[in-house]
């Protein structure tokens, strides 16, 4: 038999940290809205805020263009520092096609 | 995240990228609901799997330190072969071309062109993220029929492809049809026989340089970057990357005075060995000479006229580099370029008049709609260029990039209109023995006059 070894192209991606840990509940909570502004984001955003406004009665929503939107200004430095000074428990980012 | 279901790949990409596990909590869709206008009712169905995905989603783990050897074995070197080209299919990891197998002795090999340890770091690719090395290129380059003295440039390429500013992350994913144009200057050009003539964008077997260094990059950008198509890159038609476009200036031909595209655009000095890096999403042939009725100075006045023609579109992509990268390259031959010099325009003269007799009419622009693309912009200068009565296309003339390659023919120019951020440039170092590798390409015929 002839044996041919090679390298796996592919090499290693490094995990640097875990993603931000999940809720255990929406109740009680203060969530933000970022909106890219494509692909139907605003609408598609604007339903999400609906059913929780009605399933999570007891949450604070944001508006939705409480922070910058579109997709310069959202990928700023100074967006990500607004957001965490607004004190939000989480933020619902967009959506992606 | 609300996402397209094909877009996903990209998505996990993003945040491997930034150090995260390659995973995303979403809930995904087909198109149809992305689309303007939209029915929204589908979302309805989907309303506990989005709140599970809020609350309890876990990420899968991320890939990690495999052995970095794969095999195969076949009755005959020939199964083996065609073992190894089934695996690279079955794994996704080439360009569904035959590949050589990047075995130890041909990427020591390849190495012996690398100015730098095997285990230097030259960052992470983007946008998935994986950790590029020196090993890295060299890989890439043996299994796209590299030699060792194609490394220094494929070296240089993707440190340009890595800078930031280049934005590779977002070009990379992108639904545009984007690939990288790397011009190279410098004697190093013709030392590995890297063509700047006759058919330098290829396909050239007598200069395979640039097809191996633009093929090993692409595999770069797919199996360590993870832009697949459909999944982790959303290039709607993909676009002839197989092998990218890897070509040199012509130096020699360029008329007394004129700079090079380098010294021009980074700075480097004439007989620097270096890089430009520029993505583009598009290539085109530009007719330029005249019947025959006209003086050489009309024949020169309408040949610019029609490359300035070709540029002058609504493309909301030349906001993306409006302020320092440039809206394309235009590819000059050197019988033109002596033409112009002759009557005496230089480079900068004639991107002055591109730039001036390319500028669209203010309501083109409104009828595609472009002004509101525009007003989205980060550039000041982009959104103040939306009530200019003549829309520039670039912010400045010394934007547009002017690369004389090409056969020694006067007929056409070459658009290649970008999608870009930055020109990156970046020098090439080579290893102290590098002339002895480049003898053994200098050894092998050359049969025309490119470089």
């Amino acid at each position: 038999m002839v044996k041919i070894e090679f390298y796996d192209p592919t090499g290693v991606q490094k995990t640097a940290a875990p993603p931000a840990a999940r809720p255990s509940t929406l109740e009680k909570k203060r969530i933000g809205f970022v909106s890219n502004i494509h692909w139907q984001a605003d609408r598609v955003l604007s339903v999400v805020k609906t059913w929780l406004e009605k399933d999570f009665p007891n949450t604070e929503l944001l508006p939705i263009d409480k922070f910058p939107k579109g997709s310069a200004l959202i990928d700023r430095d100074e967006t990500a520092e607004m957001i965490k000074q607004s004190g939000v428990d989480l933020v619902i980012v967009g959506n992606a096609a | 995240m609300i996402a397209r279901k094909e877009f996903a790949g990209v998505i996990k990409n993003a945040v491997s990228g930034i150090g995260l596990a390659p995973d995303v909590a979403m809930v995904t869709f087909p198109i149809d609901v992305f689309l303007p206008d939209s029915d929204l009712t589908a979302l309805e169905g989907r309303r506990e799997e989005l709140y599970d995905k809020l609350m309890r989603w876990t990420p899968a783990a991320a890939k990690g330190d495999s052995a970095p050897m794969v095999s195969v074995e076949g009755k005959t070197y020939e199964e083996a072969l065609i073992k190894a080209n089934d695996l690279f299919l079955a794994k996704q990891w080439g360009d569904g071309l035959p590949l050589w197998p990047a075995t130890r002795e041909r990427v020591d090999w390849i190495l012996r062109g690398s100015p730098w340890p095997r285990d230097r770091v030259l960052g992470k690719f983007p946008p998935r993220g994986t950790t590029t090395t020196v090993e890295s290129c060299a890989i890439a380059l043996a299994m796209a029929g590299g030699r060792p003295e194609y490394l220094p440039v494929l070296i240089a390429a993707v440190e340009a492809f890595l800078n930031p500013a280049a934005k590779a992350d977002m070009l990379q994913a992108t639904s545009a049809s984007v690939f990288p144009v790397v011009v190279v200057n410098g004697p190093i050009a013709r030392q590995i026989k890297l063509n700047s003539g006759f058919g330098c964008l290829g396909p050239d077997p007598v200069h395979p340089a640039g097809a191996s260094i633009g093929r090993a990059l692409r595999q770069m950008q797919q199996n360590l970057g993870g832009a697949l198509p459909g999944s982790g890159t959303m290039a709607v038609w993909g676009q002839m990357r197989y092998t990218n476009a890897v070509f040199a200036e012509d130096e020699d031909g360029l008329p007394e005075g004129w700079q090079t595209h380098a010294a021009e655009r980074h700075g480097f000095a004439r007989g620097t060995n270096s890089v430009s890096l520029v993505f583009v999403t598009g290539a085109t042939n530009i007719k330029r000479r005249g019947a025959g009725e006209e003086t050489a100075e009309e024949d020169a006045i309408q040949g610019l006229h029609v490359m300035a023609g070709f540029m002058a579109i609504p493309h909301t992509h030349y906001a993306g580099g409006y302020d320092n990268g440039t809206p394309g390259v235009l590819l000059m031959s050197s019988v033109v370029a002596r033409s112009l010099a002759q009557l005496g325009w230089d480079k900068q003269r004639i991107r002055e008049f591109l730039w001036e007799h390319s500028k669209l009419p203010k309501e083109q622009l409104r009828k595609a709609g472009a002004p509101a693309w525009f007003k989205l912009s980060s550039s000041q200068a982009v959104r103040d260029s939306i009530n200019l009565e003549r829309w520039p296309i670039t912010a400045k003339p010394g934007n547009i990039a002017i690369v004389l390659s090409g056969g020694a023919h006067s007929s056409h120019g070459f658009w290649m209109q970008a999608q870009n951020y930055s020109v990156i440039g970046a020098k090439i170092s080579v290893p102290p023995h590098f002339e002895s590798l480049a003898a053994d390409t200098k050894s092998r015929p050359l049969v025309n006059g490119g470089s």
